[in-house]
């Protein structure tokens, strides 16, 4: 496994990259403008309105955000070495929405960015050094993750459309990942199966949606009233036109997330980060291209009905990004492509927002379809992530390090999820590994060799 | 009484009402504009939301179309039923929680809504 490589091959100039792009989200956070975490969203309508003052808005941001910075974000780096939104998005918001002027905004932004990228090479490098090595045996996750995750689709489609589509798209999956293996065999495919599996669950569920919505129409069950749209057009008019307004500042985020993206050391997904630390960026890109769909009404809608838009847009740049890494371009080559392309991208969602909003709202199902494609990425990555954790458990500390990750977990649960359940099994992986080297230290514990 | 449920937990918190409502109780998987519209019309008298955070893609479009007055969220928490109580009663219709909450905070949830009518 090369996931090390990423922490080794983290040069000058993407430091300098992140240390940019997290300045420029700071900036945008400061004025309200776009904000990661889609939960602080609706709160900015207050705050740009002047019912909310600043730090206590800074302070909603902090209480939404702590546990997927902790729990989510800082874990994924620690076991991917590659930088993460989470991890650099969710405290930049926070920062430049506690900061009374742009240009504080902007050197928080940047000194966050110094923190996470030399903070995480010096992590990793230390972590190495230690006799229980926790955050190599956290790239264990990498397999449930990258399989598991494949399968979202199929639990949105059992979801919205009943058991039997489930069951098919089950069946179906399962039949493409089984094809491609023995492609890889036979013919010498290099494609990564559960890759187009979930391109293929994506596709049924998307033409399981038009053909309800189309259906309906024709029966004439779904009109779309004028008198809705015109409400929707008053109360959402105001905020499009305030995106619109500012799109210059939307451009430049563009370009920084653009960069990021194209530099090799930051993957989007939550599934995307362990295919960028093994350089396989055309295999992110696919992955990340779907996920895009779960997220273009939520997004999309949040924006309208607050008049702030998300850091990453409607994520469509992290992929753009991945691929202009695949084409191997000298360094400012890479990120001059990738900044043009960031901005162009960025200019046409905040013109488009409007109109995308208006579309998704003759089309419910697919609307329907997006909340239950989160959903489905949740439930799947739940599995995966806490299975992943117990393995890198037993890989680090066998039965004493599966008791106490897994006792962990089970004990946040029993006391009401104080850590956010997705997030609990890697934390409890770092509360281990660090326990684990107590008590070698203290000659109570034997490092497994070879971990 | 009709309640919509919406976002991420949708189906999961439909799930988790149907056998505790009334056979004159109306649970429906919706979306959150669908919500917002019926709850302006008057067509519907609940919604429950859900997303990670329990605010954010919940009650975003809700607090667009309804106004923050009639929205309110428990966050990651499992609110007492004097606290959902509290936001009922102060005119919040559509109510926001957690998907890990689920479980827990519907039937408290539930309870406060059935006691009221």
């Amino acid at each position: 496994m090369g996931a090390a490589q990423g922490a080794i091959n983290f040069q000058i100039w993407q430091s300098i990259v992140v240390m940019l792009v997290c300045g420029i989200g700071a900036v945008l956070a400061q004025q309200a403008l776009a904000v990661f975490n889609d939960g602080v969203r609706p709160f900015l309508l207050d705050f740009i309105q002047g019912r909310t003052a600043r730090p206590a808005m800074a302070a909603i941001a902090f209480g939404l955000s702590a546990g997927f910075i902790f729990g989510l974000g800082a874990p994924m780096a620690l076991a991917t070495t590659v930088l993460n939104p989470w991890l650099l998005f969710l405290p930049v918001e926070i920062l430049g929405l506690l900061a009374p002027r742009k240009w504080i905004a902007a050197i928080a932004g940047v000194a966050w960015g110094a923190v996470c990228s030399f903070g995480l090479v010096g992590a990793t490098q230390v972590a190495s050094l230690l006799p229980v090595d926790f955050l190599g045996s956290l790239q264990s996750m990498s397999g449930p993750i990258l399989w598991l995750f494949a399968l979202f689709p199929v639990i949105a489609i059992t979801r919205q459309f009943g058991k039997m589509w489930g069951a098919i798209s089950f069946g179906a999956e399962l039949l493409v990942v089984l094809f491609i293996v023995k492609a890889a065999e036979w013919w010498g495919w290099s494609v990564f199966a559960p890759s187009v599996a979930m391109a293929l669950g994506v596709v049924m569920l998307i033409v399981l949606a038009l053909v309800k919505d189309h259906r309906e129409k024709r029966a004439g069950n779904l009109v779309t009233s004028a008198e809705d749209e015109a409400v929707m057009d008053e109360l959402f008019g105001p905020n499009a036109a305030r995106l619109r307004k500012n799109i210059v500042w939307f451009m430049a985020l563009g370009t920084g997330v653009a960069m990021v993206a194209a530099s090799g050391i930051f993957g989007g997904g939550e599934a995307t980060s362990f295919l960028i630390a093994k350089g396989d960026f055309a295999g992110a890109a696919a992955l990340d291209a779907v996920r895009v769909l779960g997220f273009v009404p939520l997004i999309v809608t949040t924006a309208l009905a607050s008049g702030a838009y998300a850091m990453a847009g409607i994520t469509i740049v992290y992929p753009i990004g991945y691929l202009i890494a695949t084409l191997n371009l000298p360094v400012p080559a890479t990120l001059g492509l990738a900044a043009v392309a960031g901005a162009a991208v960025f200019g046409a969602e905040i013109l488009g927002v409007a109109a995308i909003g208006r579309w998704l709202g003759r089309w419910p199902s697919l609307r329907d379809s997006s909340d239950h494609i989160r959903n489905g990425i949740t439930e799947s990555l739940g599995l995966a992530i806490l299975i992943g954790s117990l393995m890198a458990a037993n890989t680090m500390g066998g039965g004493m390090g599966m008791l106490i990750v897994g006792g962990l977990y089970l004990l946040n649960e029993a006391m009401g999820k104080p850590v956010v359940r997705m997030a609990a099994g890697p934390a409890a992986v770092i509360v281990a590994g660090i326990l684990l080297n107590l008590m070698t230290w203290v000659g109570l514990f034997t490092p497994i060799a070879a971990g | 009484m009709k309640i919509i449920t919406g976002g991420v937990g949708k189906a999961h918190v439909a799930d988790a009402l149907k056998p505790l409502v009334r056979p004159e109780d109306e649970v429906v998987v919706g979306s959150d504009m669908q919500a917002g519209m019926a709850l302006r019309n008057g067509t519907a008298d609940y919604y429950l939301g859900t997303c990670h955070t329990g605010a954010g893609a919940s009650l975003g479009v809700l607090v667009g179309l309804l106004g923050s007055a009639r929205c309110h969220t428990f966050g990651r928490g499992v609110p007492s039923a004097e606290a959902v109580a509290a936001a009922v009663g102060s005119g919040a219709v559509a109510l926001g929680f957690a998907i890990d909450q689920i479980d827990d905070v519907v039937p408290v949830v539930w309870g406060v809504l059935d006691a009221q009518r």
